[in-house]
Protein backbone atom coordinates (compact mmCIF):
# COMPACT_ATOMS: atom_id res chain seq x y z
CA UNK A 1 0.00 0.00 0.00
CA UNK A 2 1.91 2.88 -1.35
CA UNK A 3 1.53 6.34 -2.31
CA UNK A 4 1.25 7.70 -6.01
CA UNK A 5 5.16 9.14 -6.11
CA UNK A 6 6.50 6.42 -4.60
CA UNK A 7 5.99 3.74 -7.53
CA UNK A 8 6.78 5.94 -10.38
CA UNK A 9 10.22 6.52 -8.38
CA UNK A 10 10.17 2.55 -7.99
CA UNK A 11 10.26 2.36 -11.68
CA UNK A 12 12.96 4.69 -11.76
CA UNK A 13 15.04 3.02 -9.68
CA UNK A 14 14.30 -0.44 -11.46
CA UNK A 15 15.38 1.24 -15.00
CA UNK A 16 18.62 2.77 -13.61
CA UNK A 17 19.71 -0.54 -11.95
CA UNK A 18 18.75 -2.04 -14.77
CA UNK A 19 20.56 -0.22 -17.31
CA UNK A 20 24.01 -0.63 -14.33
CA UNK A 21 23.58 -4.41 -14.52
CA UNK A 22 23.83 -4.33 -18.43
CA UNK A 23 26.50 -1.72 -18.52
CA UNK A 24 28.72 -3.85 -16.12
CA UNK A 25 27.57 -7.23 -17.59
CA UNK A 26 27.55 -7.12 -21.08
CA UNK A 27 30.99 -7.02 -23.60
CA UNK A 28 29.46 -5.57 -26.26
CA UNK A 29 30.43 -1.57 -27.05
CA UNK A 30 27.04 -0.86 -28.27
CA UNK A 31 25.32 -2.93 -25.79
CA UNK A 32 27.28 -1.15 -22.88
CA UNK A 33 25.90 2.43 -24.45
CA UNK A 34 22.85 1.43 -24.76
CA UNK A 35 22.73 0.43 -20.98
CA UNK A 36 24.03 3.84 -20.11
CA UNK A 37 21.09 5.54 -22.02
CA UNK A 38 18.51 3.40 -19.84
CA UNK A 39 20.14 4.97 -16.85
CA UNK A 40 19.73 8.27 -18.28
CA UNK A 41 16.07 7.25 -18.81
CA UNK A 42 15.89 6.25 -15.05
CA UNK A 43 17.19 9.41 -14.24
CA UNK A 44 14.93 11.52 -16.07
CA UNK A 45 11.69 9.55 -14.49
CA UNK A 46 12.58 10.16 -11.01
CA UNK A 47 13.52 14.14 -12.05
CA UNK A 48 10.19 14.72 -13.17
CA UNK A 49 8.38 12.91 -10.56
CA UNK A 50 10.34 15.23 -8.29
CA UNK A 51 9.62 17.99 -10.03
CA UNK A 52 5.39 17.24 -10.12
CA UNK A 53 5.86 16.15 -6.25
CA UNK A 54 7.19 19.92 -5.46
CA UNK A 55 4.77 21.93 -7.87
CA UNK A 56 7.45 22.97 -10.25
CA UNK A 57 8.78 23.05 -13.58
CA UNK A 58 12.72 22.39 -12.55
CA UNK A 59 12.71 19.11 -12.98
CA UNK A 60 11.20 19.03 -16.48
CA UNK A 61 14.07 21.47 -17.00
CA UNK A 62 16.01 19.48 -16.03
CA UNK A 63 15.50 16.64 -17.59
CA UNK A 64 15.58 18.41 -20.98
CA UNK A 65 18.85 19.61 -20.29
CA UNK A 66 19.47 15.75 -19.52
CA UNK A 67 18.42 14.85 -22.89
CA UNK A 68 20.94 17.72 -24.66
CA UNK A 69 23.37 15.57 -22.73
CA UNK A 70 22.62 12.43 -23.71
CA UNK A 71 22.67 13.00 -27.12
CA UNK A 72 26.08 14.79 -26.99
CA UNK A 73 27.34 11.17 -25.36
CA UNK A 74 25.86 8.98 -28.16
CA UNK A 75 27.33 11.22 -30.81
CA UNK A 76 30.32 11.04 -29.31
CA UNK A 77 30.44 7.59 -27.98
CA UNK A 78 29.36 6.02 -31.09
CA UNK A 79 32.49 7.84 -33.02
CA UNK A 80 34.20 6.42 -30.42
CA UNK A 81 33.35 3.36 -31.33
CA UNK A 82 33.72 3.17 -34.78
CA UNK A 83 37.22 4.27 -33.86
CA UNK A 84 38.00 1.73 -32.36
CA UNK A 85 36.27 -0.98 -34.04
CA UNK A 86 38.38 0.02 -37.32
CA UNK A 87 41.58 -0.71 -35.91
CA UNK A 88 40.42 -3.98 -33.68
CA UNK A 89 37.57 -5.23 -36.16
CA UNK A 90 36.09 -6.32 -33.24
CA UNK A 91 33.66 -4.75 -30.67
CA UNK A 92 34.61 -6.76 -27.61
CA UNK A 93 35.39 -4.16 -24.76
CA UNK A 94 37.93 -6.78 -23.39
CA UNK A 95 40.70 -6.10 -26.51
CA UNK A 96 41.16 -2.60 -24.78
CA UNK A 97 41.39 -3.84 -20.95
CA UNK A 98 45.24 -3.10 -21.85
CA UNK A 99 44.20 0.42 -20.89
CA UNK A 100 43.69 -0.03 -17.15
CA UNK A 101 45.81 1.12 -14.22
CA UNK A 102 48.56 -0.98 -14.31
CA UNK A 103 47.64 -2.41 -10.41
CA UNK A 104 44.59 -3.76 -11.84
CA UNK A 105 43.68 -8.08 -12.72
CA UNK A 106 42.32 -8.66 -16.08
CA UNK A 107 39.34 -8.72 -16.28
CA UNK A 108 38.12 -12.69 -16.25
CA UNK A 109 35.16 -13.09 -18.77
CA UNK A 110 35.23 -16.62 -20.32
CA UNK A 111 38.14 -16.83 -23.19
CA UNK A 112 40.03 -14.84 -23.44
CA UNK A 113 40.07 -11.86 -25.87
CA UNK A 114 42.48 -11.39 -29.06
CA UNK A 115 43.65 -8.59 -30.16
CA UNK A 116 43.77 -9.69 -34.08
CA UNK A 117 46.64 -8.27 -35.71
CA UNK A 118 47.57 -5.42 -36.33
CA UNK A 119 46.85 -4.28 -39.88
CA UNK A 120 49.57 -1.31 -41.24
CA UNK A 121 48.30 2.00 -40.29
CA UNK A 122 46.94 4.39 -41.87
CA UNK A 123 48.28 8.13 -41.53
CA UNK A 124 46.98 11.30 -42.43
CA UNK A 125 49.16 12.62 -45.38
CA UNK A 126 49.17 15.86 -46.71
CA UNK A 127 48.00 16.28 -50.62
CA UNK A 128 50.36 17.66 -52.93
CA UNK A 129 49.58 21.42 -53.11
CA UNK A 130 51.42 23.36 -55.79
CA UNK A 131 55.24 23.02 -55.96
CA UNK A 132 57.93 23.29 -53.32
CA UNK A 133 59.11 26.95 -52.48
CA UNK A 134 61.99 28.41 -53.71
CA UNK A 135 62.34 31.57 -52.01
CA UNK A 136 65.13 33.84 -53.42
CA UNK A 137 65.44 37.23 -51.17
CA UNK A 138 68.22 38.88 -53.57
CA UNK A 139 66.04 39.34 -57.09
CA UNK A 140 62.71 40.35 -57.28
CA UNK A 141 62.50 41.25 -61.15
CA UNK A 142 62.27 38.98 -64.02
CA UNK A 143 65.50 36.90 -63.62
CA UNK A 144 63.82 35.85 -60.16
CA UNK A 145 60.58 35.09 -61.82
CA UNK A 146 62.49 32.89 -64.36
CA UNK A 147 64.35 30.99 -61.42
CA UNK A 148 61.17 30.41 -59.62
CA UNK A 149 59.10 29.49 -61.68
CA UNK A 150 61.57 26.38 -62.82
CA UNK A 151 60.21 23.22 -62.62
CA UNK A 152 56.27 24.76 -61.96
CA UNK A 153 53.52 24.35 -64.08
CA UNK A 154 51.72 27.76 -65.61
CA UNK A 155 48.96 27.32 -63.78
CA UNK A 156 50.33 27.45 -60.27
CA UNK A 157 52.90 30.70 -61.81
CA UNK A 158 49.89 32.67 -62.38
CA UNK A 159 48.88 33.97 -58.82
CA UNK A 160 53.00 34.32 -58.27
CA UNK A 161 53.22 36.81 -61.85
CA UNK A 162 50.17 38.90 -60.85
CA UNK A 163 51.77 40.01 -57.53
CA UNK B 1 15.84 -10.39 9.52
CA UNK B 2 12.62 -8.24 11.30
CA UNK B 3 13.05 -6.26 8.17
CA UNK B 4 12.87 -8.99 5.84
CA UNK B 5 9.88 -10.60 7.71
CA UNK B 6 8.15 -7.48 7.32
CA UNK B 7 8.70 -6.63 3.73
CA UNK B 8 8.34 -10.46 2.46
CA UNK B 9 7.08 -9.63 -0.69
CA UNK B 10 9.31 -6.72 -2.18
CA UNK B 11 12.07 -9.21 -1.11
CA UNK B 12 10.54 -12.16 -3.00
CA UNK B 13 10.27 -10.22 -6.05
CA UNK B 14 13.92 -9.10 -5.74
CA UNK B 15 14.77 -12.43 -5.91
CA UNK B 16 13.12 -13.78 -8.63
CA UNK B 17 13.96 -10.70 -10.70
CA UNK B 18 17.51 -11.50 -9.88
CA UNK B 19 17.11 -15.25 -10.92
CA UNK B 20 15.49 -14.64 -13.79
CA UNK B 21 18.24 -12.30 -15.32
CA UNK B 22 20.69 -14.39 -14.25
CA UNK B 23 19.08 -17.12 -15.95
CA UNK B 24 18.54 -15.34 -19.17
CA UNK B 25 21.89 -13.25 -19.62
CA UNK B 26 23.96 -15.02 -22.27
CA UNK B 27 26.30 -17.62 -20.50
CA UNK B 28 28.81 -20.48 -21.34
CA UNK B 29 25.78 -23.33 -20.38
CA UNK B 30 22.79 -21.53 -22.03
CA UNK B 31 19.73 -22.37 -19.35
CA UNK B 32 16.49 -22.68 -20.51
CA UNK B 33 15.02 -19.17 -21.56
CA UNK B 34 11.76 -19.86 -20.66
CA UNK B 35 12.54 -20.50 -17.31
CA UNK B 36 14.28 -16.99 -17.07
CA UNK B 37 11.14 -15.09 -18.61
CA UNK B 38 9.27 -17.07 -16.09
CA UNK B 39 11.15 -15.70 -13.46
CA UNK B 40 11.14 -12.29 -14.92
CA UNK B 41 7.31 -11.72 -15.25
CA UNK B 42 6.80 -13.42 -11.66
CA UNK B 43 8.80 -11.28 -9.87
CA UNK B 44 7.86 -7.90 -12.13
CA UNK B 45 4.23 -9.16 -11.35
CA UNK B 46 4.92 -9.33 -7.38
CA UNK B 47 6.81 -6.10 -7.89
CA UNK B 48 3.66 -4.47 -9.26
CA UNK B 49 1.68 -5.97 -6.14
CA UNK B 50 3.92 -4.19 -3.64
CA UNK B 51 3.33 -0.51 -5.48
CA UNK B 52 -0.59 -0.75 -5.64
CA UNK B 53 -1.71 2.60 -4.26
CA UNK B 54 -4.19 3.13 -1.66
CA UNK B 55 -6.72 5.03 -3.50
CA UNK B 56 -6.10 5.91 -7.24
CA UNK B 57 -8.09 6.64 -10.60
CA UNK B 58 -8.77 3.20 -12.59
CA UNK B 59 -7.43 5.00 -15.90
CA UNK B 60 -4.24 5.95 -14.53
CA UNK B 61 -3.53 2.41 -13.12
CA UNK B 62 -4.14 0.65 -15.58
CA UNK B 63 -2.04 3.06 -17.87
CA UNK B 64 0.78 2.96 -15.26
CA UNK B 65 1.08 -0.69 -14.71
CA UNK B 66 0.67 -1.03 -18.88
CA UNK B 67 3.97 1.60 -19.16
CA UNK B 68 5.80 0.73 -16.73
CA UNK B 69 5.32 -2.94 -16.61
CA UNK B 70 6.68 -2.29 -20.67
CA UNK B 71 9.60 -0.65 -19.47
CA UNK B 72 10.92 -3.16 -17.31
CA UNK B 73 10.25 -6.01 -19.00
CA UNK B 74 11.74 -4.74 -22.71
CA UNK B 75 14.74 -3.36 -19.89
CA UNK B 76 15.26 -6.91 -19.02
CA UNK B 77 15.18 -7.80 -22.70
CA UNK B 78 17.35 -5.01 -23.83
CA UNK B 79 20.70 -5.56 -21.04
CA UNK B 80 19.66 -9.83 -22.27
CA UNK B 81 19.51 -10.04 -25.59
CA UNK B 82 22.51 -12.16 -27.75
CA UNK B 83 22.21 -9.34 -30.64
CA UNK B 84 22.92 -5.60 -30.51
CA UNK B 85 20.35 -5.03 -33.31
CA UNK B 86 17.46 -6.58 -30.97
CA UNK B 87 18.74 -4.41 -27.88
CA UNK B 88 18.28 -1.40 -29.87
CA UNK B 89 15.15 -2.55 -31.08
CA UNK B 90 14.08 -2.99 -27.02
CA UNK B 91 15.54 -0.01 -25.86
CA UNK B 92 13.07 2.13 -28.36
CA UNK B 93 10.16 -0.08 -27.08
CA UNK B 94 11.70 1.28 -23.31
CA UNK B 95 12.27 4.40 -24.74
CA UNK B 96 8.59 4.88 -25.37
CA UNK B 97 6.94 3.61 -22.66
CA UNK B 98 9.19 5.80 -20.56
CA UNK B 99 7.75 8.68 -22.77
CA UNK B 100 4.36 7.12 -21.98
CA UNK B 101 5.50 7.31 -17.95
CA UNK B 102 5.89 11.22 -18.85
CA UNK B 103 3.07 12.00 -20.43
CA UNK B 104 0.84 10.25 -17.14
CA UNK B 105 3.44 13.15 -15.07
CA UNK B 106 1.87 15.74 -17.36
CA UNK B 107 5.06 16.52 -18.80
CA UNK B 108 3.49 16.35 -22.67
CA UNK B 109 6.73 18.16 -23.77
CA UNK B 110 9.16 16.12 -22.66
CA UNK B 111 7.37 12.98 -23.98
CA UNK B 112 7.78 14.44 -27.58
CA UNK B 113 11.05 15.93 -27.42
CA UNK B 114 12.13 12.64 -26.20
CA UNK B 115 10.29 10.37 -28.81
CA UNK B 116 11.76 12.37 -31.14
CA UNK B 117 15.53 13.20 -30.10
CA UNK B 118 16.02 9.35 -28.67
CA UNK B 119 13.97 7.09 -31.06
CA UNK B 120 14.35 9.59 -33.66
CA UNK B 121 17.98 10.50 -33.69
CA UNK B 122 19.63 8.41 -30.77
CA UNK B 123 18.34 4.75 -32.03
CA UNK B 124 18.40 5.33 -35.34
CA UNK B 125 22.42 6.78 -35.14
CA UNK B 126 23.12 3.35 -33.05
CA UNK B 127 21.20 1.15 -35.52
CA UNK B 128 23.45 2.61 -37.91
CA UNK B 129 26.49 2.19 -36.10
CA UNK B 130 26.02 -1.86 -35.54
CA UNK B 131 24.92 -2.44 -39.21
CA UNK B 132 28.51 -0.18 -40.03
CA UNK B 133 30.48 -2.38 -37.59
CA UNK B 134 28.47 -6.07 -36.30
CA UNK B 135 29.62 -8.62 -38.67
CA UNK B 136 27.36 -11.06 -39.63
CA UNK B 137 26.46 -14.13 -37.65
CA UNK B 138 26.81 -14.77 -33.59
CA UNK B 139 30.36 -13.33 -32.41
CA UNK B 140 31.76 -14.23 -29.34
CA UNK B 141 31.75 -11.78 -26.84
CA UNK B 142 27.79 -11.14 -27.11
CA UNK B 143 27.46 -14.76 -26.24
CA UNK B 144 29.37 -14.27 -23.00
CA UNK B 145 28.96 -11.73 -20.18
CA UNK B 146 31.23 -10.48 -17.63
CA UNK B 147 30.65 -11.93 -14.16
CA UNK B 148 26.90 -12.53 -14.45
CA UNK B 149 25.94 -13.86 -10.66
CA UNK B 150 28.23 -11.74 -9.18
CA UNK B 151 26.85 -8.65 -11.04
CA UNK B 152 23.39 -9.17 -10.72
CA UNK B 153 23.63 -10.01 -7.04
CA UNK B 154 25.01 -6.63 -6.25
CA UNK B 155 22.32 -4.77 -8.70
CA UNK B 156 19.72 -6.09 -6.92
CA UNK B 157 21.14 -5.82 -3.56
CA UNK B 158 21.35 -2.08 -4.89
CA UNK B 159 17.90 -1.96 -6.19
CA UNK B 160 16.48 -3.09 -2.51
CA UNK B 161 18.46 -0.78 -0.60
CA UNK B 162 17.02 2.14 -3.40
CA UNK B 163 13.50 0.74 -2.87
CA UNK B 164 13.35 0.59 1.27
CA UNK B 165 14.76 4.32 1.01
CA UNK B 166 11.87 5.73 -1.18
CA UNK B 167 9.51 3.42 0.94
CA UNK B 168 10.46 4.63 4.01
CA UNK B 169 10.62 8.17 3.03
CA UNK B 170 6.91 8.13 2.96
CA UNK B 171 6.09 10.49 0.08
CA UNK B 172 2.80 10.20 0.28
CA UNK B 173 0.73 11.00 -3.05
CA UNK B 174 0.58 13.80 -4.58
CA UNK B 175 -1.99 16.70 -3.47
CA UNK B 176 -4.64 18.31 -6.09
CA UNK B 177 -2.67 20.63 -7.64
CA UNK B 178 -4.75 23.49 -6.28
CA UNK B 179 -4.07 23.02 -3.12
CA UNK B 180 -0.31 22.93 -3.87
CA UNK B 181 -0.31 25.59 -5.17
CA UNK B 182 -2.62 27.82 -2.68
CA UNK B 183 0.07 26.19 -0.37
CA UNK B 184 3.28 27.52 -2.38
CA UNK B 185 2.16 30.89 -2.65
CA UNK B 186 1.73 31.28 0.99
CA UNK B 187 5.25 30.47 0.94
CA UNK B 188 6.06 32.99 -1.35
CA UNK B 189 4.38 35.44 0.92
CA UNK B 190 7.44 34.93 3.64
CA UNK B 191 10.33 33.69 1.54
CA UNK B 192 10.73 34.65 -2.02
CA UNK B 193 10.88 31.81 -4.01
CA UNK B 194 14.66 30.59 -5.54
CA UNK B 195 13.68 30.07 -9.45
CA UNK B 196 10.18 32.19 -9.65
CA UNK B 197 9.51 31.81 -12.94
CA UNK B 198 9.98 27.76 -12.52
CA UNK B 199 6.69 27.88 -10.44
CA UNK B 200 3.13 27.39 -12.58
CA UNK B 201 1.10 29.96 -13.02
CA UNK B 202 -2.07 28.66 -10.60
CA UNK B 203 -4.36 29.08 -13.78
CA UNK B 204 -2.10 26.32 -15.89
CA UNK B 205 -1.22 23.00 -15.71
CA UNK B 206 2.14 21.97 -14.69
CA UNK B 207 3.63 20.69 -17.86
CA UNK B 208 2.22 23.29 -20.08
CA UNK B 209 4.33 24.35 -22.61
CA UNK B 210 4.31 27.98 -21.93
CA UNK B 211 5.27 27.38 -18.06
CA UNK B 212 8.53 25.26 -19.30
CA UNK B 213 9.07 28.10 -21.74
CA UNK B 214 9.01 30.37 -19.01
CA UNK B 215 11.36 28.27 -17.02
CA UNK B 216 13.98 27.72 -19.91
CA UNK B 217 14.70 30.85 -21.23
CA UNK B 218 13.87 32.74 -18.18
CA UNK B 219 15.71 30.68 -15.00
CA UNK B 220 18.02 29.17 -16.91
CA UNK B 221 18.94 31.07 -19.71
CA UNK B 222 22.60 30.78 -19.42
CA UNK B 223 22.36 26.84 -18.70
CA UNK B 224 20.40 26.82 -22.50
CA UNK B 225 23.07 28.77 -23.46
CA UNK B 226 25.68 26.20 -22.53
CA UNK B 227 23.98 23.20 -23.52
CA UNK B 228 24.13 24.76 -27.07
CA UNK B 229 27.78 25.33 -27.30
CA UNK B 230 27.72 21.86 -25.95
CA UNK B 231 26.18 20.43 -28.87
CA UNK B 232 27.82 22.52 -30.98
CA UNK B 233 31.43 21.32 -29.57
CA UNK B 234 30.03 17.38 -29.30
CA UNK B 235 29.57 17.53 -33.31
CA UNK B 236 32.79 19.11 -33.67
CA UNK B 237 34.25 16.25 -31.63
CA UNK B 238 32.49 13.75 -33.29
CA UNK B 239 33.25 14.67 -36.86
CA UNK B 240 37.29 14.96 -35.50
CA UNK B 241 36.90 11.62 -33.89
CA UNK B 242 35.05 9.62 -36.70
CA UNK B 243 38.11 7.33 -39.05
CA UNK B 244 38.15 7.58 -42.83
CA UNK B 245 39.55 5.22 -45.15
CA UNK B 246 42.08 7.30 -47.22
CA UNK B 247 42.11 10.00 -45.00
CA UNK B 248 43.15 13.43 -46.99
CA UNK B 249 43.74 16.48 -44.91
Amino acid sequence: MTGDVERYLAVGAVLFILGALGFLTRRNLIMMMLSAEMMLHGVSLTLVTFGRLHNTIEGQAFTIFALTVAACEAGLALALILALFQQSQSLDVDLWSGLREPDLPAPTSGEPAVLPAPTEQEFPRLAPAGRAPQISRTSEGAGGMGSLAAGASPASNQPLGSR
Amino acid sequence: MNWIAEHILLVTALVLMAAGIFVLFPKRVLLPRTLGWLLTLAGVVALAVTLIPEESPLTENILFYLFSGTAILCGVLMITSHYPVYGALWFALVTLSVCGLFLLQSAPFLAAATIVVYAGAIIVTFLFVIMLAQQSGRSVYDQRSRQPLLATIGAFVMLGALLATIHEAKLGSIEPVAVATSKISAEQAEVPAINPLSQPRPDQPLGSMHGLGRSLFGDYLFAVELAGTLLLIASIGAILLSPRKGQVT
